[in-house]
């Protein structure tokens, strides 16, 4: 039977123990996405069960006993809520998910168990997309989906499947899905917003913060991941001195930290007056409530506010990639005096703190004349004292301005711009530090700047009066080749500057611009595939601005289309072989004669049956005959002739039974 | 409670079943229009699951997850597809089946031929009393299966219903069909209580032969071979000149009975039945020849497997209203 001869010889383990391992292989493929976000002792535990539970199974040991299992299975649990402190949430929930697996793995012994382990691993799989989306890891998934479906196929067939039999047919019914998939995923209808709030990710990302002390800013610059990317409408950009990308302002100042206010204050609202610029900013999630704007934004999109200090937040923190449309205006003025608590919040200094510098900034401030000519004096003092502008300023003592100005001086933007606002609120001028990024560089393939955190920069704006907030950088005075050219311009050949070796090699930089703009295209066009861009698609099928009945009309139609490609397709594939023509011819006349009575008795052979109706009709004997030859010939001789069979089916169609 | 009412609802759909499409013919093809598909347990979950993901892709608005989602929601659908398709236009056919005695399981045994180009799998039939282990049909080819259903009562037991099924290829889904096809066993009497009552004694000697065992009669020649005893030579044979041949015996007297419906007085119509059967069983387990004379009915003594079943056949259908 041929239930027996599809069973491969070569078999090596029993059904269950083959089972068991595709489930546990499965289950480690789709935690292994997770090694990277997920506390080390978990991916440990992971493994361990895993191999484990396979030793336990070649090598013929017994299970581990209940309380045992329940044991570990409740210090697991106690470990994720005293490691996540909830079991709500994308990264608990994730613990959570690979905890039951591994202790699932572990009392694995029915076809049941193995399901779930299976499921475990498809809520895995699926949780590794809400943590990553990069387009190296879409293959990685397919594939992934591809075992654990074939596994499914494994553990629920009755029947032995080699393990390439259930690859082969699981692909091809995959292959056989993806079209039904794809168009779910261009028509289903696309719901701004979340209906319900999850819980923020607690993993802290790299980016900028909302405090700054020394050595943060120069830490973060060591990285070379991206912050955001901006698409500009039109061709022209901001010249690289004007491309400051505003973030958090900071007003509070302890002696070495720079702090957002705990209050909002009022403050006149800006009057753009310089160039005005229209951008798309996609941002990479970094898990904080602030968007990042070209210096001053004046137009942003709903769900944004502008703070007092012209700063763009958003109502939930920014923990998926998402693109912002935005205007800004590279010059503003401020009208109209500074509010008075302003005034007083931009003034405060902590009181005996920096001694030094306060005395320096006040003989600075009565020699100097007006607030201007003080600023220009105090670039000045940067640019022709010996300050150094370094990747690694040594670290600095409590009162770091005074340590900075008059012993170290050597620091990032941060010592500039913290001692530069310092000296001005000594001075008696209204000063905050703002902190963001400064510069970008430009992607040639697809006109995309690209924003990364070696970008990220601080640094002051002050008050003058009648013109209102301005714009100093500190560190333009001692680096004036970071503002124009980057980071990577600025800093001596010793220090190790991340990007150095793109700027030395333009093949590696190409490369790494086709990168980019390959990674630029799949976050604007997969993974921001969102309502906009299934508007276009319509538009560009025809449809002027669908609604969601057209678009649920046009999915039921592509459905039902599908549904009846793929039923066609596989009528196709089980309909039977082909039949041999002359047994087809044969069949014919056989049944042309049964019904003028005289059909083939089920012992007559072809020979004996057109003998007979040969006997039986006088008037058709001659033809009869030769067909019987033909037919003997045919089947029975040496080498058919296909003039042979022709002539055969000439004779059967034109026999006037 | 719940196990009562879902039987229930089994019992009135294959009732709706066969009220729709009436009576089956033996050989049968499958139409693809007779076939049930509903998502099996393993289905359900496997639904519950991606719509879980679907809620969860759409919350996050993460059109990664969202893919994934469409992508086992597709494959489901298209794998129910294929589900259907693996049943369709199979050839169903009933194969023979062995007679069985009453309380014992009839094993009605069903050939499923595939005609198509490529092979079914996971393929079974079942009832109410089991389910066969589920097989793979290449093109071309047939498997046969078997449905169980006790045999109560000896006479004809028909397989009034059973399921042709398929959880094939993810076990998400499963389709089925209900046939009602005209099969049917042999049920033989049970045998009563070994002893109960002693055979009757042998009404003959030497009147019956068994031709597969003993030398009594000459049966003819065969060549010579080493280490045949001389005294079976031919000399005759062999001074005629036609080579060395050896004289084949067969055949052997036997003891034989003659099982007479009279003898079983007393007892009620299938108790004397199924004496009859107990003596019949044990004449042929002792190699002894039987015959059978009920009222009507007439066998002659006889041995051999064919001889038996003919006699216990009779005793089966043996019309109890008779006088």
């Amino acid at each position: 039977m041929s239930a027996t001869a599809a069973i491969p010889t070569a078999r090596r383990f029993p059904l269950f123990t083959q089972q068991l391992i595709w489930v546990a292989g499965c289950f480690a493929l789709t935690v292994a996405p997770h090694l990277g976000d997920v506390r080390l002792w978990l991916a440990l535990l992971a493994a361990a069960t895993v191999i484990w539970r396979l030793a336990i199974e070649l090598r013929h040991w017994r299970l581990p006993h209940k309380w045992l299992r329940i044991g570990i299975a409740f210090a697991a649990m106690l470990g994720v809520l005293a490691t996540y402190r909830t079991l709500n949430g994308l990264e608990a929930g994730t613990a959570f998910l690979i905890v039951m697996g591994a202790m699932k793995l572990l009392e694995t012994r029915s076809r049941r168990d193995l399901t779930i382990v299976l499921f475990v691993a498809y809520f895995l799989l699926f949780a590794g997309f809400l943590y990553h989306q990069e387009p190296v890891l879409l293959p990685y998934m397919l594939v992934a989906a591809w075992i654990l479906t074939a596994t499914l196929m494994r553990i629920h067939q009755t029947a032995p499947v080699t393990a390439s039999e259930a690859l082969r047919a699981t692909g091809k019914v995959f292959l056989q899905a993806l079209p039904f998939a794809v168009l779910l995923f261009l028509l289903f209808p696309r719901l701004p917003g979340q209906f319900w709030a999850v819980p923020p990710r607690q993993q802290t990302m790299t980016g900028i913060d909302d405090e700054v002390s020394p050595g943060d800013v120069s830490e973060l610059s060591v990285s070379g991941q991206i912050a955001f990317r901006v698409k500009f409408a039109t061709d022209e950009l901001p010249q690289p001195s004007q491309r400051y990308w505003r973030g958090p302002v900071l007003h509070d100042f302890d002696g070495r930290t720079w702090r957002r206010p705990q209050y909002p204050y009022v403050e006149r609202p800006l009057v753009p007056t310089g160039e005005s610029y229209d951008y798309r900013l996609v941002l990479e999630p970094h898990n904080r409530f602030w968007l990042f704007a070209l210096d001053a934004p004046t137009r942003w999109p709903r769900g944004a506010r502008r703070t007092f200090d012209y700063q763009l937040l958003t109502s939930r923190r920014v923990s998926t990639l998402r693109a912002y449309d935005l205007q800004s205006n590279t010059g503003y003025r401020v009208d109209g005096p500074l509010p008075r608590l302003l005034r007083q919040a931009d003034l405060r200094l902590p009181p005996n703190r920096n001694p030094r510098a306060v005395q320096l900034a006040q003989k600075m401030r009565a020699a100097a004349g007006s607030d201007l000519a003080f600023v220009q004096a105090v670039l000045t003092m940067f640019r022709e004292q010996e300050y150094f502008y370094t990747l690694e300023p040594p670290r600095l003592e409590q009162d770091s301005v005074d340590d900075f100005l008059f012993n170290t001086r050597r620091g990032f933007c941060e010592h500039f711009a913290s001692a530069f606002t310092m000296l001005a609120r000594a001075a008696g001028i209204p000063a905050r530090v703002v902190a963001g990024y400064q510069g970008g560089e430009l992607n040639p393939l697809n006109g995309y700047l690209i924003v990364r955190q070696s970008d990220a920069h601080a640094w002051s704006e002050v008050w003058i009066e009648g013109r209102g907030w301005v714009r100093v950088d500190p560190t333009a005075a001692v680096a004036p080749e970071r503002i124009e050219r980057g980071l990577t311009a600025a800093i001596s050949d010793e220090e190790s500057v991340p990007g150095r070796i793109f700027a030395r090699s333009t093949l590696l930089a190409q490369m790494r611009n086709a990168w980019d703009a390959l990674n630029t295209y799949w976050n604007d066009n997969v993974i921001g595939f969102g309502q906009e861009q299934q508007r276009s698609l319509l538009a560009a099928l025809g449809i002027k601005d669908p609604d969601w009945r057209q678009l649920g009309i046009g999915l039921v139609i592509a459905v039902i289309a599908f549904f009846a490609c793929l039923s066609l397709y596989l009528a196709m594939r089980y309909r039977p072989p082909r039949r041999d023509p002359l047994v087809q011819t044969y069949e014919q006349l056989c049944k042309r004669f049964a019904k003028r009575a005289l059909p083939r008795a089920a012992y007559e052979g072809p020979n004996d049956y057109l003998s007979r109706l040969a006997a039986q009709r006088p008037d058709l004997a001659r033809e009869l005959d030769e067909v019987r030859q033909l037919y003997v010939s045919l089947r029975y001789g040496p080498a058919p002739l296909a003039s042979e069979l022709s002539r055969l089916k000439h004779l059967v169609n034109q026999l006037k039974v | 409670m719940l196990a009562r009412l879902l039987s229930r609802v089994r019992t009135k759909t294959r009732a709706w079943a066969r009220k729709r499409h009436g009576d089956d013919p033996d050989p049968l093809i499958l139409s693809g229009r007779r076939i049930y598909i509903l998502p099996s347990s393993l289905g359900v979950a496997f639904g519950f699951m991606v719509f879980a993901m679907f809620i969860g892709a759409m919350n996050y608005g993460n059109n990664l997850a969202l893919a994934l989602t469409f992508l086992l929601g597709a494959l489901g659908l298209t794998a129910m597809h294929h589900c259907h398709r693996n049943l369709a236009r199979v050839r169903i056919s009933s194969a023979v089946t062995e007679p069985v005695f009453a309380g014992q399981l009839a094993r009605f045994r069903i050939a499923i031929e595939n005609p198509s180009r490529i092979a079914r799998h996971e393929i079974t039939v079942g009832n109410d009393h089991g389910i066969a282990r589920p097989g793979r049909i290449e093109c071309g080819e047939r498997i046969i299966l078997e449905v169980a259903l006790p045999a109560q009562r000896r006479g004809y037991l028909p397989l009034d219903h059973f399921e042709i099924s398929t959880r094939h290829p993810f076990g998400l889904f499963r389709a089925w069909a209900y046939l009602h096809m005209p099969i049917r066993c042999i049920v033989y009497p049970r045998p009563s209580e070994r002893d109960a009552a002693p055979p009757p004694v042998e009404t003959d000697t030497g009147g019956a032969q068994d031709t597969a065992r003993g030398d009594e009669e000459f049966a003819g020649f065969r060549a010579f071979h080493v280490g045949d005893s001389p005294r079976r030579i031919a000399w005759k044979a062999y001074a005629r000149e036609q080579g060395l041949l050896v004289k084949l015996h067969a055949g052997t007297a036997v003891a034989s009975h003659l099982f007479d419906w009279n003898m079983t007085k007393g007892a009620s119509v299938e108790a004397r039945l199924s004496q009859l059967c107990r003596w019949i069983e044990d004449a042929y387990a002792g190699g002894r020849a039987f015959g059978l004379k009920l009222p009507g009915t007439h066998i002659p003594p006889n041995v051999g497997p064919a001889h038996r079943q003919r006699c216990l056949t009779a005793l089966a259908l043996f019309d109890g209203s008779m006088p």
